[in-house]
């Protein structure tokens, strides 16, 4: 009788917050979610996929995007690359040095420059259009994790 | 760094490829037939579509 009542509460105890703790872990770390989840063979291939797409975009020097007010479309290629959690915090500082999100709109800005000139940098590469392809793909595929694990949280896939 | 086009592109199609198995199929059998499927189109389609606008000039 016992068993049958932890068996009971156990997954009314998890079900409350194991949706947002589920993507939340999924967003932080791509695979992480799954791993909360138990799903641990699908976290460490997610991992291992999604890590690579991202390896191979940063070592074709593709570039992490940066918010350009004038260019709405940036605004989008940012969510995409920040739907990748921890891993975009390295690509970011692989790309400009620093942690940075948006471009500074005032030309006159030393720091805009500075962080274009980085950009030029990887643009000449021959490799730039296919770095830029893998970062972004890396992005979209932690955007269905999250939304994965939600539904996996949520008991709606299992 | 990989400066191939094809060779990105083959990565790239079993890498998209893997991850979709893993993510909409359950069994080891089932994901080995989507990652078949799937990657191969990628490429062979890539291809074929390549070969289509070959005639095409760029400007």
């Amino acid at each position: 009788m016992s068993e049958t009542l932890a068996e009971q509460t156990i997954p009314k105890a998890r079900s409350a917050a194991a949706p947002f703790a589920a993507c939340f872990l999924a967003w932080l770390v791509p695979g992480l979610g799954h791993f909360y989840l138990g799903k641990k063979v699908r976290a460490a291939v997610f991992f291992v996929v999604v890590g690579a797409t991202f390896a191979l975009g940063i070592a074709s020097d593709g570039a992490a995007s940066l918010i350009e007010e004038r260019q709405p479309l940036t605004f989008l290629a940012t969510f995409d690359n920040v739907a990748l959690g921890t891993f975009d915090l390295i690509g970011r500082y692989l790309t400009y040095g620093t942690i940075v999100y948006a471009l500074p709109g005032n030309e006159a800005d030393p720091r805009r420059a500075e962080l274009l000139d980085r950009l030029r940098a990887r643009v000449r590469s021959v490799t730039f259009e296919y770095g830029n392809t893998f970062l972004l793909t890396a992005g979209l595929m932690n955007i269905l994790l999250i939304l994965d694990a939600f539904d996996i949280a949520t008991g709606r896939k299992d | 760094m990989i400066r191939s086009h094809l060779l990105n592109m083959v990565v790239f199609s079993a890498l998209v490829a893997v991850f979709f198995a893993f993510l909409t199929q359950r069994g080891t059998r089932d994901r080995l037939r989507v990652i078949l499927i799937l990657g191969g189109s990628m490429v062979v389609l890539s291809l074929v579509l390549a070969y289509v606008m070959y005639p095409f000039p760029l400007r």
